[in-house]
């Protein structure tokens, strides 16, 4: 897989279709986020080991507007790309897309719904996949149950922040969770369970599902669990999917009946 | 010795509907259970997430919302986006394990001071059978 990927990037840089490639470069047996601007460093380019490429692309834009790069994109990636678009936050028009499937041991590790971009450039996607794990033990809980859980969870959250700054899509400047008015200041773990649900609710109709926070979270919360059971919600109450299409709205945010 | 449970409610009533709708059942002489602490918002849709988990944290047993009929919002669409996000916190909640019998939304107009003393009476009815909220225990514990 990495080969030809590195010759189709190689091609796409020669040709001066972008100025640059995003993507994953291996230093010293670890990963960093790269931008790849000449030939000769391709060789570094990497794929292996899974990180939040869209929230580097929208800074890069960010300093340079008019700039086109192209960015070896996970199907996570992609859909953060695509929700960010539809918020304004970046510019797609500038972005070339190189999509890479997910193998089998990724996608079961996100519990990923769609390990795989719209187009692929190298690699075989893995069709008719199913997650594994569909939080049933947690969905059998009782009330009373699902609220020890989370106390016991919750309990351990040192209010790092890990979460929001790893998250793809929490882009705004002012962000609800310093508000001292919801989020006491100064106050270890914070309040149950408001820190949480705020950050769950922001993100409804808006997560991707790549599984960032919770790899980022130092004491493993499983936020994934509540993404995931709103992702269903949403898709259950409005039919919608994060992701898929930029003339799609978050339906939560528009004013037709439903 | 146990003392009766008098459920706490705190209702987030839209100027323009709900809260004349509550003024009419006050002029109208109709009686409903105090158990309700108003708060006056300019459209159900002002109400968010934030307000309503701060609600149940500072010792609510249950929240209610009353916003104008579909159709009559004074904002024209308010109460659309209101009902998304409250369908949505009421699957969230009943996620973290609190009931989402305790977060009710009621279309209630200004001439309908009857349909909010009885919406008034049942809800109280409803939290009173469902006892104290999780929430309040937990607030209780970190005093």
């Amino acid at each position: 897989m990495e080969p030809e990927l590195r010759d189709y990037v190689g091609e796409l840089l020669d040709s001066g279709t972008v100025a640059g490639v995003l993507a994953l470069k291996d230093e010293l047996g670890a990963v960093k986020p790269y931008l790849f601007t000449k030939n000769n460093e391709i060789g570094d380019l990497v794929l292996t080991s899974k990180y939040p490429l869209a929230s580097v692309m929208s800074m890069l834009q960010k300093e340079d507007p008019s700039i086109k790069l192209a960015i070896v994109c996970r199907g996570c990636d992609e859909r953060a790309l695509i929700e960010l678009a539809k918020r304004n936050q970046i510019n797609l028009d500038n972005i070339v897309f190189v999509g890479i499937p997910c193998d089998e041991e990724m996608a079961d590790k996100c519990n990923c719904l769609q390990p795989y971009p719209k187009e692929i450039v190298t690699g075989e996607k893995l069709s008719n996949w199913v997650p594994k794990n569909n939080y049933e033990d947690f969905k059998n809980m009782s009330t009373e149950e699902k609220l020890i859980f989370w106390k016991g969870q919750l309990e351990k959250c040192n209010k790092c922040y890990g979460c929001r700054n790893a998250c793809p899509l929490c882009f705004c400047s002012d962000c609800e969770l310093e508000n001292a008015l919801w989020v006491k200041h100064g106050r270890l773990p914070p309040e149950f369970p408001i820190y949480h649900v705020i950050r769950a609710f922001h993100l409804a109709g808006k997560c991707v599902g790549c599984g960032e926070c919770e790899n980022a979270c130092p004491v493993g919360i499983p936020l994934m669990t509540l993404n995931h059971l709103l992702r269903e919600d949403i898709k259950d109450l409005f039919g919608y999917m994060t992701g898929q299409d930029i003339e799609d709205e978050n339906p939560i945010n528009t004013k037709e009946e439903y | 010795m146990t003392e009766e449970f008098k459920p706490k409610i705190v209702g987030f009533l839209c100027n323009w509907c709900c809260y004349a709708g509550a003024d009419m059942a006050g002029t109208s002489r109709m009686k409903y259970p105090s158990n309700i602490r108003i708060i006056r918002v300019m459209c159900s849709s002002r109400i968010n997430t934030e307000m309503i988990i701060k609600a149940f944290q500072t010792g609510a047993d249950a929240v209610f919302i009353g916003g104008c009929h579909f159709g009559d919002c004074h904002y024209v669409d308010g109460n659309y986006r209101t009902k998304k996000r409250i369908d949505v916190l009421k699957r969230l909640l009943s996620h973290m394990g609190i009931e989402q019998e305790r977060l009710r939304l009621e279309w209630v107009s200004a001439a309908e001071g009857e349909k909010f003393s009885k919406t008034m009476a049942e809800f109280t009815d409803t939290i009173t059978s469902l006892g104290p909220s999780p929430l309040r225990e937990i607030k209780e514990e970190a005093i």
